[in-house]
């Protein structure tokens, strides 16, 4: 389907209120987020798959290194951008640092209306707004009893005829798609108590489900999924990730009492199978980090697992845990890739020690685990997924161990991309390592968190001066297709496309298109800061646009990292943004 | 007109010159329990902690996922035994991290004397110095 913006769909106006909006907007069906024309890019990743794929053609191999600047947007600094930006009917949907949403013309980059917290109306005039006022204490950011972070706001949804968005202070909005006012605002938890999102909803058979965060604090309640009613708000059902006492799972974190089971977070978006109307979401690891210090060497359910959950009821039907009584700060928390291959409806996914699991989709059995090789904690079977730690390598507080990855990981929320075309996965890497030393903290009400680790960085030995890794994986093989390695930390999600291309982007503030066979860099181009966020690519009128946000902030990987293992790279301390690129002959 | 400088005697250049090369040195000796802040001081940089740290490291300076705790046990895990200017010179040039760097001196050295402050560290009548090689010879100690 060809879209005629100028004829048929976006047609805008300057209303008497002073905002513009969408006059004629196509509503988002389940069936188009399914199925998505090529054109647009509805889902975080893409489809509800994620692979990050667009099958879209026309820059590809032969052309790319033609590839020009058609556009750019300034992004919010109040924050760190890891934009995941959607475009439908010819918009660009864009989410910015600290709730901001930005509707702009994703042909010329014209702004068409922007929602931002706090100053943006309600749709119809009624204060639907959660104000500092109403948080009280919790307001964010000066009285914030747990820091809410740094206003990430990875993913936003899109469905019916609303912008759906998770917020820094814990609630769920809905924002009109026409005109960007408010429609509803839902709380979930108690941002005074620590919560916060960072990642956003998905559309799963017409259910928001969205995971929160900020759950490391020791309390009287735990880190959840939600189920919302896109129309209302209304929250439908609730899914605890941390195992209480006397529920199922619930031994698994010793005699310890509810208020000392932390983690448990979800911070990136999960996926969704239609046909078995699943929703794959995964959990960090159990805080504090250490066994030593959490005090149970428990396996601490369902910390650091896959859930699949129906989106109707909440009810999970499996749940797959990738490393029971996770000890080191070693996230899977990460992107869930819904492959079939061989016949075997599969999940793919691979957390910081970057092993990738695949799994099966409908049973959550494992079907194989592939060790790349980089990490040297512990010894996973390749056929069960049974892991045990190597010897000495379960840290003791104040005992130094030499642990790789370190603690930002190999792997991040940078997430990985599948091609059809290759039949393989492209998955952006840091090698690091580090010195960690794990301390205790307070087992109080307040206290707990990650626990402290004091800790020296230093560079992986099998990658000498390069941090940054884009590695190739064949599917299912898990072989080796190919890796690019570079100085600066890989730090954007990976895009692939139907033009044979991979595109991801570095600390370092390039971006590259590589050829997806090959490896081959075939154009690359430099931008304000540094490369952050989920790139994309979608079509208006005939021609292929690649779209390539860039951010600063991105906790330890893009922070710490660069700055310990190369002092020599330099960034600005603004730029959050996204550039667009297109093909002269197109424009 | 001529301008009228005082008489300085030999002894006295001497003592000056001495006072002047050991002067970073001065405060070698110095503890935590010495009160080297002022409560002023500590005041200011509670203020700027809330509107330049807060939002990573919380309001009750406990941390989040990210940010390590700037406070109580975990907070002396990282830091017992290092340097008052190692601790300055991290902040000053890694904090904020999306804006390393950005704040003056004296408000580092204030949000600093607000963390002091915040794990029970007397104050005292003197200003916590802006300055990493003056802090430098001061250790972290609980004691």
């Amino acid at each position: 389907m060809k879209i005629n913006v100028l004829a048929t769909i976006l047609l805008v106006i300057a209303s008497s209120k002073g905002f513009t909006q969408i006059l004629e907007y196509e509503s988002v069906t389940d069936e188009l987020l399914q199925t998505p024309p090529t054109e647009d890019w509805l889902s975080w990743r893409g489809t509800p798959r994620s692979w990050g794929y667009s099958p879209l053609s026309q820059i590809n191999t032969e052309n790319v290194n033609e590839l020009q600047l058609v556009w750019s947007w300034a992004l919010d600094d109040t924050g760190s951008a890891q934009a995941a930006p959607l475009v439908h009917n010819g918009i660009m949907f864009v989410p910015a640092p600290r709730g901001v949403i930005q509707a702009i013309d994703a042909s010329n980059g014209d702004l068409i209306w922007e929602y931002r917290p706090g100053t943006t109306a309600s749709v119809d005039g009624s204060d639907q707004e959660i104000t500092a006022e109403d948080l009280g204490d919790a307001a964010m950011p000066l009285t914030a009893f747990a820091g809410v972070g740094r206003g990430v706001q990875k993913n936003i949804a899109i469905y019916g005829e609303m912008v759906y968005a998770a917020t820094e202070n814990a609630s769920i909005r809905a924002i009109d798609a026409r005109s960007g006012l408010l429609v509803w605002e839902s709380q979930t938890a108690d941002p005074s108590l620590g919560y916060f999102y960072t990642a956003g909803p998905i559309v799963a058979n017409g259910v928001l489900v969205t995971g929160i965060t900020g759950c490391e604090r020791y309390k009287e309640d735990v880190c959840f999924y939600t189920g919302h009613d896109p129309l209302t708000g209304e929250e439908l059902w609730r899914f605890s990730t941390v195992a209480a006492p006397g529920t199922p799972g619930g031994d698994t974190w010793g005699d310890l009492p509810l208020r000392f089971r932390a983690g448990g977070d979800s911070w990136q978006a999960g996926s969704y199978d239609p046909i078995l109307n699943l929703v794959y979401m995964g959990t960090s690891q159990a805080k504090p980090w250490a066994r030593a210090v959490r005090g149970t060497d428990g396996d601490a359910l369902y910390t650091n697992s896959t859930i699949a959950l129906n989106p109707q009821s909440g009810e999970m039907a499996w749940y797959y845990q990738h490393l029971p009584g996770e000890t080191h700060d070693m996230d899977e928390t990460f992107e869930s890739v819904l492959v079939d291959v061989d016949g075997k409806e599969s999940i793919f996914k691979m957390g910081k020690l970057a092993i990738l699991w695949q799994l099966d989709r409908q049973s959550g059995e494992i079907i194989k685990a592939t060790d790349v090789g980089y990490q040297n904690i512990l010894n996973v079977n390749p056929v069960n997924g049974v892991v045990s730690y190597r010897d000495g390598m379960i840290p003791r507080i104040g005992q130094q161990i030499d642990m790789c990855p370190s603690t930002s990981g190999f792997k991040s929320w940078r997430a990985m991309a599948y091609s059809p075309q290759t039949e393989a996965m492209y998955i952006p890497i840091t090698l690091n390592c580090e010195l960690a030393t794990f301390g205790p903290t307070e087992q109080v009400l307040g206290g707990g968190g990650t626990g402290p680790v004091r800790r020296v960085n230093y560079p992986h030995h099998e990658a000498e001066e390069n941090l940054g890794e884009l590695l190739v994986m064949n599917i299912p093989e898990g072989d080796i297709k190919w890796r690019y390695r570079q100085r600066a930390p890989i730090n954007t999600a990976a895009l692939t496309t139907g033009g044979g291309l991979v595109f991801v982007g570095d600390w370092n503030r390039y971006y590259y298109a590589l050829d997806a066979e090959t490896g081959e860099k075939l154009w690359q181009t430099r931008i304000t800061t540094s490369a952050q966020g989920f790139p994309m690519s979608y079509e208006i009128d005939g021609t292929q646009y690649v779209a390539l946000p860039a951010g600063v902030g991105g906790a330890s990987w893009s922070g710490m990292l660069p700055r310990d293992l190369a002092p020599e790279l330099s960034r600005p301390l603004h730029g959050n943004s996204i550039h667009v690129f297109a093909l002269p002959n197109n424009q | 007109m001529f301008l009228h400088f005082p008489t300085i005697n030999k002894a006295q250049i001497y003592l000056i010159t001495a006072l002047t090369l050991l002067y970073p040195k001065l405060s070698m000796g110095q503890s935590l329990q010495d009160g080297i802040y002022t409560e002023e001081q500590a005041s200011r940089g509670a203020e700027e902690y809330a509107s330049r740290c807060a939002s990573c490291h919380s309001a009750d300076l406990r941390g989040n996922s990210n940010s390590p705790s700037l406070i109580g046990l975990s907070f002396m895990f990282i830091w017992e035994g290092r340097s008052l200017g190692e601790l300055f010179t991290k902040m000053s040039t890694e904090m904020p991290t999306d804006q390393p760097g950005s704040l003056s001196q004296q408000s580092y050295a204030a949000i600093l004397a607000f963390i002091l402050q915040s794990n029970e560290f007397p104050s005292g009548s003197t200003e916590l110095a802006s300055n990493a090689d003056r802090l430098e010879p001061i250790p972290i100690s609980s004691q």
